[in-house]
């Protein structure tokens, strides 16, 4: 699953419509749209909303290693080394007020340019802006989303994608200019999700043997009554055992219809199933 | 690697993070002169970067970044009991780099730390001040290349020949620089030390291919042997460790012609050899990390150090040894 946050509309409208996504409409505090393997949530304006709908989306539909998780959005730009328009991928996100910085892990190459942000609560001005300012570009969600998302994911999972908007001078934002930018940006966004898609399936793929124990030992947990300390233990001997035989023992099958009576007989079964494995 | 994973992969370093306060060390100057096309993070400290959670070490491996840090207290510890003295009384470690840029399946680094990135600490002039005051009391015997593999990492963080430079001029004092690479070409202009020891690790082609990923193959490090003793250094050969893979009485034993078949044995200082062992807690962070050969075998424990079977290990350390003593006087082979 790839899970798309952004904080307005006008930020997600170009992405609804290019990965074709439909509005969910179960009741939910927050706007989401959902399709081809996509979850997008609109979070609102902020550090806290962002953070608060990231963890919504990634808890409410179950967020698992491979998934992936964008915050998508514009941004302002301290400098004039930026154009408008320019797309960048972060590579040090700041929380303004808690000083933490969050490093998503860049092991793909991409066609954006690189760039630290700084996340604030209120919009940035450059005649306010303030002196211990570190970040190159500037916006109101970046810190909260990433903070959220990595609890849940890897770090090579989860990034921040800016679009250059403004040069903290801005008047008032334009959502019809803010929907043209991010549908020029797609092509980027659309280019980082296939080479993670790429990375997380041909490099975090076991076996179709290794695959399949969380099913086999949960099976076995039943069938014999397994405690939580004895099932992790399986696990493991388990995994082992097909790294060095390549194969399952053939007589595992026979535990799976096994009745048990007592703990006595929990027991002495993970004991035998225990020299089995470790064969 | 092949090319198409190549093509999405961004490439090793193409990030460097660097602490504030080394930004313009000169080490940093002259690492970052090596990376121009690399991005530059600027971080507080490089633990915010190497001791983050949720990184994937496997994963990491396929594009290691560098982070450039300054050390502060510590600078040597003590020689740890599963590694060999050779007869030094003052056995001590330093780690001025911490990770490495191979990727061998066995290697305790992937259970020691969270991160498979690659830390410099650039200051390297306090390890030697440092060194320089323990040295007024004391001879030292010093492994310098402990957590990583300097001599392949020279051409990006030359500080083989900066150890072996400020060596030079140290009486009492013996440097290991242990490496798997075959770059001896980044020392040769240096004047060999009697007190610096070059040391390779050897292990058969067929090992290498199995679980020394993105290391030299076994004759390209043989040439660098060849050079390195033709230009008068001394050089000792580690056999360590020794893997207990299918058919490894057969491995070994055509390696070790082969290597000694290629090589002037009287021009060898010595010989380790010892059979794979982890610290228990390394070995249970790497199972998490890696599902291997390594990982998976039945060891085992003595004293927190999984190692292989009692009978199987002797039967290895007496293989290898009736076989290096047709080679060698057995003084000169230590076994660990």
């Amino acid at each position: 699953m790839i899970y798309i946050v952004t904080a307005f509309h006008a930020e997600a409208k170009a992405l609804i419509e290019h990965f074709g996504l439909k509005k969910l409409y179960e009741p939910s505090k927050f706007q989401i749209f959902s399709g081809n393997d996509i979850i997008l949530i609109e979070s609102k304006e902020g550090i806290v909303k962002s953070s608060i709908a990231t963890t919504f989306a990634l808890t409410k539909f179950g967020a698992a290693d491979k998934d992936i998780a964008l915050n998508i959005g514009i941004c302002g730009a301290r400098e004039n080394t930026f154009s408008k328009g320019d797309v960048i991928l972060c590579n040090k996100i700041i929380n303004h007020y808690s000083k933490r910085a969050f490093y998503p892990d860049i092991l793909i190459k991409h066609s954006m340019k690189e760039a630290s942000i700084e996340s604030f609560m209120h919009p940035v001005k450059k005649d306010s802006l303030p002196l211990e300012i570190e970040g190159d570009i500037v916006d109101m969600e970046g810190a909260g989303f990433f903070e959220a998302a990595s609890i849940f994911l890897p770090l090579h999972n989860v990034h921040c994608i800016k679009i250059v908007y403004d040069f903290l001078d801005f008047e008032k934002i334009n959502p019809v200019e803010i929907e043209n930018l991010i549908k020029q940006s797609i092509p980027h966004i659309e280019s980082l999700i296939n080479s993670l898609l790429k990375l997380n399936f041909e490099f975090c793929n076991n076996t179709p043997e290794i695959d399949n124990i969380p099913l086999l030992v949960n099976k076995l947990k039943n069938s014999l009554h397994l405690t939580t300390y004895m099932t992790n233990e399986l696990e493991s001997l388990l995994k082992d055992y097909i790294i060095r035989h390549k194969k399952l023992p053939d007589s595992i099958f026979e535990f799976f219809e096994v009745q048990i009576n007592s703990k006595k007989e929990v027991k002495n079964y993970f004991d035998k199933l225990r020299k089995i494995l470790l064969s | 690697m092949t090319s198409s994973e190549k093509s999405f992969l961004a490439k090793h370093f193409s990030h460097v993070y660097v602490e504030k306060e080394v930004l313009s060390h000169p080490v940093t100057i002259k690492i970052l002169e090596n990376l121009r096309s690399s991005q530059i993070v600027k971080i507080d400290n490089y633990k915010e970067v190497f001791c983050r959670a949720g990184q994937n070490y496997s994963l990491q491996e396929k594009s290691k970044k560098l982070i450039l840090a300054k050390k502060y207290r510590e600078f040597l510890y003590p020689g740890p009991s599963i590694c060999h003295n050779f007869g030094y009384d003052n056995f001590f470690y330093t780690s001025n780099i911490l990770n490495c840029i191979y990727s061998c399946d066995y290697c305790f680094l992937k259970g020691m730390y969270s991160s498979a990135n690659i830390v410099v600490f650039v200051n390297i002039e306090n390890y030697f001040k440092e060194i320089d005051a323990i040295l007024k009391n004391q001879s030292l015997y010093l492994s310098v290349s402990y957590e990583t593999d300097l001599l392949a990492l020279e051409k990006i963080v030359p500080f083989s020949s900066a150890w072996i430079e400020y060596a030079a001029s140290k009486q009492n004092l013996t440097i290991e620089i242990r490496t798997k690479s075959a770059n001896f070409k980044a020392l040769e202009k240096l004047k060999p030390q009697d007190n610096v020891i070059l040391a390779w690790t050897l292990s058969p082609q067929e090992i290498i291919e199995k679980f020394e990923h993105g290391t030299p193959s076994l004759s390209s490090r043989l040439s660098a042997i060849k050079k390195a003793i033709e230009n008068g250094w001394k050089v000792r050969l580690c056999f360590d460790p020794i893997l207990a893979t299918e058919g490894w009485k057969t491995i070994y034993e055509k390696f070790l012609n082969q290597v000694f078949g290629e090589l002037n044995r009287e021009k060898i200082v010595d010989i380790s050899v010892g059979v794979f062992r982890i610290p228990k807690d390394y070995l249970k962070r790497m199972k998490k990390a890696f599902a291997n050969e390594i990982t998976a075998f039945l060891y085992e424990e003595l004293e927190n150090v999984y190692t292989y079977p009692k009978e199987l290990k002797e039967d290895m350390i007496a293989t290898m040894i009736s076989r290096l003593e047709d080679f060698l006087p057995s003084y000169k082979i230590f076994v660990v």
